[in-house]
This record gives structure tokens, sequence and C-alpha cells, in this order.
């Protein structure tokens, strides 16, 4: 395995009433940021899930450092999971513990028990100013009483305090307005520079996973349909990776196309199937 | 076979608190706040139940032992009746609706809402960090509590037969003690510790396994308290056989 590869998704197979995901194969290197783009409901969220184990596929692996999230015991998952952080779509917030436990989750509980009370305090303070919120105002606060992007932010600042080695980003501008979303990308984009850490983003946010992205992925029926550089995204000519590009007059005219090939394929045209219908 | 399932799933979640609690790997603190919620919540209700259930067994008794059989046996129906029956369930009842209700709405809010998974995602256990300090504190509350509704059920069941049946303290407590088995104390605690485990682990079990939102939260939440109410009629029912005879 390359030394460089820090998170290795394996032919990875899910199915929950239908398939979800038919073999990913997708290795992420170190200090590597990759978002993963789709339509809503091909797996994007579930793949990412898979990676600490929230949910275990039918079929394949998924290595985090060349361990295997799925043949580690307990123990062993427990310790591999301390080195990931996760950021909910809607943070997940702990509703009974207020802002400054919040981010304390973050940290690790060994850590916490030796940890210096007034040291912890400073490292969840500097945690909350890396995302752009004033310790003194929400500190105490319970996540109930903070804006949706307030709240995404503090999940932001529980998945770095601990400075893990690899974030992970469910869908963290969604329900957003532009103004939020923006800056939500630009802490991710931040958070990477400055502490190097290996990031995959599962977002809607076109442009903003090809501005944060180092790599581009696009999921479709359960499998990867491309994986490049923003670059190579941009100048795709995969018809559903223009329709992402929002390169819309092309995409349309390249559907209609397919569209028109399948129709050529195949006898029973659309006139033909139309009239079937209205014999039946 | 879905019936099988919840019974495999909350037996492994068993072995998990035990392994939790034998590793020290719960809270102290959690198993008090969850005590509190739990005993001092409830105890307002269960005060009412137990006041209610002490006058009702008191006036049924005497009014079918007025004509025959000395009134003074009325003691040992109430106190045998409070002690070994309505006391622990009408107890359970208690709390199935007041803890076990909003313990499977809280952790079922929880795991929709990803919080549960957040948890795992964090390197903690859900199981010695949400499930371990509710049942823990369950089976410390629930004796507790019962051992108060039957003190308080047997005395109202006291005042009420003087009041109403004009049978004094003296013959009532002459007739409880007549008839009385410290044994039946005994059980009604041990009845009260099996309640105290069963209906936290069902409650935390079907609100670990919600899924759905909001809805999945009010099924589950329904099953629950049926699931709870049926087995703490089960138990009931299994206990004279195991112990009375």
């Amino acid at each position: 395995m390359d030394p460089e590869v820090t998170i290795e998704y394996e032919n990875v197979h899910k199915r929950f009433d239908t398939p979800v995901l038919s073999g990913v194969n997708l290795s992420v290197m170190r200090g590597e940021t990759v978002s993963i783009l789709g339509t809503s409901g091909t797996g994007k969220s579930v793949l990412l899930k898979t990676t600490i184990g929230l949910i275990t596929p039918d079929r394949g692996d998924v290595r985090i450092d060349g361990e295997s999230v799925y043949h580690s015991t307990r123990l062993g998952l427990r310790d591999l999971r301390r080195t990931v952080r996760y950021v909910f779509q809607y943070a997940a917030l702990f509703d009974s513990l207020n802002i400054y436990e919040n981010v304390a989750m973050g940290l690790d509980p060994a850590e916490i028990k030796t940890l210096d009370p007034q040291v912890m305090l400073d490292r969840i303070a500097a945690s909350l100013v890396n995302v752009n919120l004033e310790p003194a105002k929400v500190l105490s606060k319970l996540p109930a009483e903070l804006s949706g992007g307030m709240r995404k932010r503090v999940g932001l600042a529980r998945a770095i305090v601990g400075e893990p080695r690899i974030i992970l980003y469910d869908e963290p501008v969604t329900g957003l307005d532009p103004v939020n979303s923006a800056t939500v990308n630009r802490l991710i984009m931040s958070i990477a520079e400055r502490t190097k850490v290996t990031s995959i983003v599962v977002t809607h946010d076109v442009e903003g996973a090809l501005e944060m992205s180092h790599r581009v992925a696009l999921l479709d029926n359960g499998t990867l349909r491309f994986i490049g550089t923003p670059d190579e995204f941009r100048r795709s000519e995969d018809p559903l990776v223009m329709a992402f590009a929002d390169r819309r007059a092309a995409a349309e005219a390249a559907l209609k196309l397919i569209e028109h090939d399948a129709y050529d394929d195949n006898d029973a045209g659309p006139a033909h199937a139309i009239s079937i219908g209205v014999r039946a | 076979m879905g019936f099988a399932r919840h019974v495999g799933q909350i037996s492994v979640l068993t072995v998990r608190i035990v392994m939790a609690v034998g590793q020290g790997g719960v809270s102290l603190k959690s198993v008090f706040a969850q005590a509190y919620e739990q005993g001092i919540g409830s105890l307002p209700l269960v005060l009412v139940t137990a006041v209610l259930s002490g006058i009702v067994t008191s006036q049924q008794g005497g009014y079918q032992f007025s004509s025959s059989i000395p009134l003074y046996v009325l003691g040992s129906v109430v106190a045998s009746s409070v002690v070994l029956e309505l006391g622990p369930v009408m107890t359970a009842f208690v709390l199935i609706g007041r803890v076990g209700a909003r313990i499977t709405a809280e952790i079922g809010t929880m795991a929709v809402s990803e919080q549960v998974d957040a948890l795992i995602s964090l390197g903690r256990d859900p199981v010695p960090y949400l499930a371990a300090p509710r049942v823990i504190a369950g089976m410390i509350v629930t004796p507790i509590l019962v051992g108060v509704a039957n003190a308080v059920g047997v005395l109202t069941g006291l005042v009420s037969a003087r009041a109403t049946m004009g049978l004094g303290p003296e013959g009532f407590l002459y007739g409880a003690r007549l008839y009385w088995h410290s044994w039946d104390l005994f059980y009604s605690l041990a009845k009260a510790f099996v309640f105290g485990f069963t209906i936290p682990v069902i409650s935390v079990h079907m609100g670990l396994i919600t899924h759905g939102g909001a809805e999945g939260v009010g099924r589950n939440t329904t099953t629950s308290v049926v699931f709870m109410i049926i087995t703490v009629l089960v138990v009931d029912a299994t206990f004279p056989p195991l112990f009375l005879n």
C-alpha cells in the first residue's frame, strides 16, 4: 500500500432495500481534501459512515492507515475513531450539554481526565475562535439557543479540538444561507491548510467543492462515475458531470443525444411505447 | 421473529451493561442524576397512586367482609394486597409512563438526530454513557419507591378503614400482623428490583433502535410502553409460582 494513502475504500458494497453502494473504490492521500458529489440518495453519506463503522458494508473493506475498520477489535476500532472526526449534517450537538461540554466531547476521554481544567478551557476557546465564534458569548449556551450556522460551526469546533488526522464532513453547508455556506467552506479550507488534516467532504455545493478540494468525485448508481481534479471536473465531457458543473445547455444537449441514441438502438421507440400505452 | 430479535438485542445490551459496570466505565455522576430524575421526579405520582390504592383496597375489602368475616382481617387484606401486588405493580405503571416513555423518546430523538452516531464517532460507547446510568438508577430507585408506596398504601388503608368502616388502628394492625410474613416484603422489593431493571432496559433498547424521524420516535415510544406493560404483567404473573409456594 502507498504509505501516503490514508483512507482506502476497497470494493465497498451496501444495500438497504435496494443497492446503495455497488463497489466503490477510492484512495484518499494524506493531507488531501476530496469532495464527493452526487444526486440525493446515491449513498454519499452511507459511504462516509462506512469510514468509521457507523454503517457496516455488506462487502468490501475500508482501511485507515492500512488498518481495516471492519477487522479491528472493538478497542482497535475505538482507537481508530479517535483519530477521525465526523462533522454531521445538522451538527448533531448534544441537546442536554452546553457548548463548552459539547466541544469538550471532541477531546480524547483519557486526555480529559488528565488535562488541567484551565488548559482544557483554553483549547476549547481556541477551537471556537478558529471557527469564528466568541467563546464568552457561546460557552454556557445550549445548542437550542444558537442559530443553524452557529451550530454547524460548533460542530466544526468539536471536530478540530482533538486535533484529528482525518475529518469527514457530511453535507456541511446544507440548510445554510449563501453567506453562512461560504463561511463554513472557508473554515473547512483554512482548517485543512493549517492542520494538514485529511478531509472528505460530502456536499451538494459544487462551487464550494471545486474551490476547496484537491480532487472531486461523483457518485452515481452506487459507483464512482468520476474522480479527478477540479480542472478535470470542469473539462469533463460526461453529461452528468457537466450537469453538476452547471453547464446546463451542454448537458441538456448531451442528454438529448443519449435519449436519441437509446431510441435509435431500440425498435420500440417513443411513438411505439405510447401506442402500447393507449392500447393497454 | 421480531419479538425474538428484541429479546436477543436486549440480552446483548444487558451483557454489555454488566461489562461496562465491571470495567468501571459508568459515571457515578450520571447515575445519581438519573436516580434523582427517576426517583424524586416520580415520587409525587407514586404517592398519589399509593394513597388511592390503599383507600380503594380498604373500602372494597371492608364492603366484602362486613357481614360474616371479622373486620380486623381487613388489615391483613390491605397489607398483603398493597405489599404483594399493588405497591410494586402500580409503581411500575407510573414508572413506565413517566420514566420509560421519556427514556425511549429522549434516546430515540438522539438516534434520529444522529447524536448517538456522534457519540460513537467521538469514541464514546453509548452503553456506558446512555444505557447503564439509566438502568442502574432504575434498579436503585424502584425498590425505594415501592417501599414508600407500600408504607403509604397500608397507612392510607388504615386511615380509610377507620373513617369508613369504623375499624380502629389497633384492630387493623392486629389483623395485618396476624397473617404477615416478612418474606412478603422481600418478595415485594425483589419484584420492584426486577421492574427497576426491565423498564429502563426495554426503554433504552427501543430508543437506541429508533429510526425514521419524528414518526419513528412516536412509533417506538408507543411500542416501548406496550412492551413494558406486557413485560411487567408477565413478570408479575411469574413471581407467585416461583416465590410464594
